[in-house]
């Protein structure tokens, strides 16, 4: 059976104890989905399920964080959800997730590249492997491989790892055999010079629309963000480089062992920054140093929150 | 603002190699600083009075003194600058003598260093408010957590000064190591002697409660409001009813208990008193060798006992005791020379610790005070003495010297030409540590009256020979190897941190070396003092040591108590962290990650969990203020906008157009 | 930069206050000659150690900065430095993917009484950084 039609029928049975659903709807046009805020079963009808189903929904979640939601999440998303749980800004009472087994999602800024009237998009067929786009004037028939953004293509977990449903067949990662950071691999082959240079150009970009922010789940600072705040007084909200790399810095650090890799940031980027690269990277060192996963337990403890008096794959400096 | 600067000529310590003159005059550039001077002295007395001077005239409200370490005198400017009416935070100080003109003459550089340092210390005290501490009462008691000489002696000097004292010892009876001595160097005189009326005053002071058999389990709180959590642990024996007749221990069947007060040279009663001066002079069964308790059977103590009180379903208690300063007096364990192979490795009879030569030494000992080979019973004709068996020794991980050991093999050659006229004995040694009173002439008279042979030599092999013992060493002196055909080896062994000392310094949160020994505040200028408030150390855990230095420790503990209890109310320290409300979204990161347990939980009137500082408790260390992601908690006086204010004065950014 | 044109670089030091700073007071009173360049920034403890402060010293354009604290297992506060240690390692591990070097930020341990320590410390890191020459200057767009 379909898994939408499964999952309608099972968000439907649970409304009644739910204050609100929360999952995909069609957006503005054929090639976007937008997230739906169901309370009605008859809306229920308009919920759907497919890999342009991109936004992260458990960004919400804190928000709501008293109240009885129902939860649509794909498999990064759910480790969002986790890591949330860990950090007590949820309570898993008050949650029930409906996990959706997810084989990649579609990078829209490459099928832009492809589809050149990609803003008169008449419908959007998805059959197996392949992606189907009908414009007024052609249809584009494009391979869902390359239309994978590098998150998913590094994805290794593609099944919720926490949910109360389940729906869809239970997908692979999409590259198994490479390493699991290997889209960092072509920046690794950068040297220092050029590291220095490709991060001066995107950043002399950067519009400090704070998008990225907005859209991290695991953001729940909002108004109390401090690289928008005088006091204290960590950057200024002068459009330079300096100042510009000092607030990605910041909330970079701020996700050090918590991010869960979900790329939200370098989705909703205006400007097309490669922000995801920075906390991928944090993430490897993480994984390397403290052998720990963000979004993967809600009973671990964050690595940065706690510590070893011996450090097991740290090389003692000057002790 | 209005910011002064003085610049310390420090004599020629810093004007020899810094310009102090010309940093003062360019500090004047510095924003919103109205006055700057140079002076030879500032921490004179005509310095501190000039600097108060030119606050009251210039009106200023906040003061930069550039002179020697802060951890020197910040004390000293805080109260001069209070003195002048300011705010004692509204001052910052600046290192430009140990860190600057003390490691280099170059005056150039040196003078541009101390005018960024200057204008770093600046910018800070820009960002810098006023602090004011808060007065809090204070529990006038004492815990004092092991009754070894140092302990008793800290203990007798706070109940005499009239403060209520909680004596804790985890052995059934106080006196230590001391109690296990046959006699002190360098008078000879008899340890129970003078440790005995000690040890009674001890019990019979009004001020003092002795918890004996019991251990610190936890403890909370902070200077002047402590709580301990104490396991008083089970004895079997009632001791408000055990007379400490000892009809029992005549009794008592089972004889193969360790007798740990003998040095396990014999097997004692399972239930037992350690010996007849214990204090308190009370029975308890070791549960280890105790027939009732292991088996059910037996229970002749039970019956024999006059006033029926014997208890075998008495369990651990753990009580609770509010006190306000500690005292660790836990003194230090003996090295086990069973890690030197070439010694035996502990399987060798007759080769014996000196404490358990002390033991066979003292008249209430197992051979009451018959040297007596443990092999056979025989007395030896020759005694060897080794020093130096785990001290100053880098292989087996104790580099240190343990500092009486020389002067105990010393005594117990003495004593043993004593009571062995027809003995030889021999000693060997490294070097000869005796510096106290009358310390040498005691190790000159071992050698020159007693005919003690001591050689200068280390001991490579000891092994058995014949019906002895082949110690075999070498003279360093003549050049040569020697070997001494031995009947008793007797090993010098060092002194170690007692193997519970690591996990007591966390419950009490001071800090060990890397040997275990307690870390003292300052080594030279505090040595009983810790870095925890409240705190403080006597004795041989805080380094080895022998009876008068252990004595001196114990009353000049006692002595920084009754100074801090001289007071009614202390000062708490502002410099702790706060939480600024409407920034807080109650994430509790803070909550879990501070170590002392400063923080809490609260709603704010929204019903929201926001989180609040227990100022009394925090200590200060910044933890809470880097995990916050918005940086709502600040700790008072390194903000995060003093820190940047530091960074930007070193590093400024650029900006488009400088509003300056 | 001004540091440069005396032959300088613009090094920053955050000191703990128990351990290192006391540390480098030792190596002054015995007059253990270092090189100039050094600030130091006093802090109660390496716990109090912010990995931000490195990064905003850096792009705003130090040239080397340098964290010490007290030995682990030694800290005033007893854990602070546990948590510097991971937070300072994950740092250092970080510059690169920046494009800063990585030698350009060091964190070490000198306790109270390790004054030839800390001597050896500050010459070290300061020759390091002047090998390295002068760090990246972000005020400036790239070509």
């Amino acid at each position: 059976m379909d898994p939408i039609q499964e999952l309608r029928a099972s968000a439907r049975e649970a409304l009644p104890e739910l204050d609100i659903f929360i999952g995909w709807e069609q957006g503005f046009d054929p090639l976007h989905a937008t997230p739906a805020f169901i309370k009605d079963s008859q809306d229920m009808e308009g919920l759907i399920w497919n890999p342009l189903c991109v936004q992260n929904l458990a960004g919400y979640l804190p928000w709501l964080k008293d109240k009885k939601v129902g939860i649509c999440v794909k498999g990064c998303d759910s480790r969002s959800v986790v890591q949330l749980l860990q950090e007590g800004l949820l309570k898993r009472e008050n949650l029930t997730i409906f996990g959706l087994n997810c084989s990649g999602v579609l990078d829209l800024k490459k099928i832009q590249a492809q589809v050149p009237d990609a803003g008169n998009i008449q419908e959007v067929r998805f059959n197996g492997e392949q992606v189907e786009i009908f414009t007024l004037r052609e249809t584009y028939r494009l391979q869902k491989q390359e239309l994978l953004p590098l998150k998913c293509q590094a994805c290794m977990y593609p099944n919720p790892v926490l949910a109360d449903h389940t729906f869809g067949q239970e997908a692979q990662p999409a590259n198994p055999d490479q390493g699991q950071y290997f889209d960092l691999e072509e920046f690794e082959g950068k040297s220092l010079q050029e590291r220095l240079e490709y991060w001066q150009y995107h950043l002399e970009r950067c519009i400090r629309c704070y998008a990225c922010r907005n859209a991290c789940p695991l953001c729940v600072c909002r108004d109390q963000c401090i690289a928008q705040t005088r006091n204290p007084h960590w950057l200024s909200e002068e459009n330079n480089i300096q100042q510009n790399l000092m607030y990605q810095m910041i909330h970079a650090q701020h996700l050090a062992g918590r991010c869960t890799g979900c790329g939200e940031c370098e989705r909703v980027c205006p400007m097309d920054i490669p922000v995801l690269a920075l906390k991928r990277k944090l993430s490897q060192i993480v994984q390397e140093l403290f052998d720990y996963e963000a979004g993967l337990d809600q009973n671990a403890v964050p690595p940065l929150l706690t510590f070893q008096t011996e450090e097991k794959n740290m090389e003692p400096r000057g002790e | 603002m209005r910011i002064g600067v003085f610049v310390c000529h420090c004599g020629s310590n810093i004007a020899d190699n810094v310009e102090v003159a010309r940093a003062a005059q360019t500090s004047l550039l510095y924003p919103d600083v109205t006055f700057a001077t140079d002076m030879m002295y500032t921490c004179s007395e005509a310095g501190q009075s000039g600097i108060e001077q030119a606050v009251q005239e210039h009106s200023l409200d906040g003061v930069v003194v550039a002179a020697c370490t802060p951890k020197m005198h910040e004390p000293t400017f805080r109260r001069a600058v209070e003195r002048a009416g300011l705010n004692r935070y509204m001052f910052e100080m600046v290192n430009i003598r140990e860190h600057a003109s003390w490691i280099s003459k170059d005056k150039e550089k040196n003078t541009r260093k101390a005018q960024e340092l200057i204008h770093m210390a600046v910018e800070k005290l820009r960002q810098n408010s006023a602090l004011t501490p808060k007065y809090f009462e204070i529990n006038k008691r004492v815990l004092i957590i092991g009754a070894g000489i140092a302990g008793i002696q800290a203990a007798l000097d706070c109940a005499e000064g009239g403060l209520e004292v909680l004596l804790l010892e985890k052995e059934s009876t106080i006196g230590g190591k001391m109690a296990k001595l046959d006699k002190t160097f360098p008078t000879v005189d008899c340890s129970s002697c003078i440790l005995s009326p000690k040890m009674v005053d001890v019990s019979l002071h009004p001020n003092i409660t002795l918890y004996a058999y019991s251990e610190l389990e936890q403890l909370s709180g902070y200077v002047g409001n402590y709580q301990a959590t104490i396991r008083r642990k089970a004895t079997y024996v009632d001791w408000d009813k055990c007379t400490g007749c000892g009809r029992c221990m005549e009794k008592c069947p089972s004889k193969k208990a360790r007798d740990h007060f003998n040095e396990d040279l014999t097997r004692t009663t399972a239930i037992n008193i350690p010996f007849p001066q214990a204090i308190p002079k009370r029975a308890k069964i070791d549960a280890n060798h105790c027939l009732k308790l292991l088996k059910d059977k037996c229970g002749i103590c039970e019956e024999v006992c006059p006033t029926q009180a014997i208890d075998y379903n008495m369990q651990d208690e753990l009580v609770t005791a509010e006190v306000g300063a500690v005292i660790t007096s836990t003194g230090f364990d003996l090295f086990d020379h069973s890690k030197y192979g070439e010694y035996g490795g502990g399987r060798y009879q007759d080769v014996i610790t000196s404490m358990q030569y002390e033991r066979l030494l003292n008249a209430s000992g197992p051979t009451g005070g018959a040297i007596q080979r443990p092999s056979d019973g025989k007395e030896p004709k020759k005694v060897v003495f080794v020093q130096c068996v785990g001290s100053r020794d880098k292989s087996v991980d104790r580099p240190y010297c343990s500092g009486f050991c020389c002067m105990y093999t010393a005594k117990q050659a003495i004593l043993t030409k004593d009571h062995l006229p027809e003995s030889e004995s021999f000693v060997f040694y490294m070097d000869i540590r005796a510096p106290g009173k009358q310390y040498d002439e005691f190790t000159r008279r071992a050698i020159e009256e007693y005919g003690t042979r001591y050689v200068r030599g280390r001991v490579a092999q000891i092994y058995p020979y014949g019906e002895g013992l082949m110690v075999r060493g070498v003279d360093t002196l003549m050049g040569c190897q020697v070997e001494v055909e031995a009947d008793l080896v007797v090993l010098a062994v060092g002194a170690e941190c007692s193997k519970e000392a690591p996990a007591l310094a966390e419950k009490l949160r001071i800090s060990t070396d890397q040997h275990g020994f307690f870390t003292e505040s300052h080594p030279k200028l505090r040595p009983v003092e810790t870095n925890t408030a409240g705190i403080f150390l006597a004795g041989a855990c805080q380094g080895p040591k022998d009876i008068p230095s252990s004595v001196g420790q114990g009353s000049a503990a006692a002595a920084k108590i009754l100074a801090l209890f001289s007071k009614d109310m202390l000062e708490s320290d502002p410099q702790v962290a706060q939480v600024n409300l409407p920034r807080c979204i109650g994430c509790g990161k803070c909550i879990r990650i501070c170590p002392f347990g400063a923080i809490q939980e609260v709603q704010d009137r929204a019903g929201q969990p926001k989180a609040e500082v227990i100022e009394t408790v925090c200590q200060g260390c910044g933890l809470c203020e880097v995990t916050c992601p918005q940086s709502a908690i600040q700790l008072n006086h390194c903000t995060d906008n003093q820190i940047l204010a530091e960074v930007n004065a070193l590093c400024p950014p650029k900006t488009e157009e400088s509003f300056e | 930069m001004p540091a440069q044109d005396r032959g300088e670089l613009r090094i920053i030091g955050f000191l703990c206050n128990w351990c290192s700073y006391a540390g480098a007071d030792t190596a002054g009173v015995g007059r253990l000659g270092q090189p100039t360049d050094l600030r130091i920034i006093r802090l109660p403890c390496t716990g109090r150690m912010d990995p931000l402060f490195v990064l905003k010293a850096l792009i705003n354009g130090a040239d080397g900065v340098l964290v010490s604290g007290c030995h682990p297992n030694d800290c005033h506060y007893s854990e602070g430095n546990f948590y510097a240690r991971r937070r300072l390692e994950v740092l250092k591990r970080f510059l690169p993917v920046l494009g800063f070097d990585a030698r350009r930020f060091e964190y070490t341990w000198v306790s109270a009484s390790e004054a030839k320590r800390w001597q050896s410390v500050v010459s070290d890191f300061t020759e390091q950084v002047h090998n390295l020459g002068a760090g990246p200057d972000l005020a400036r767009a790239s070509s």
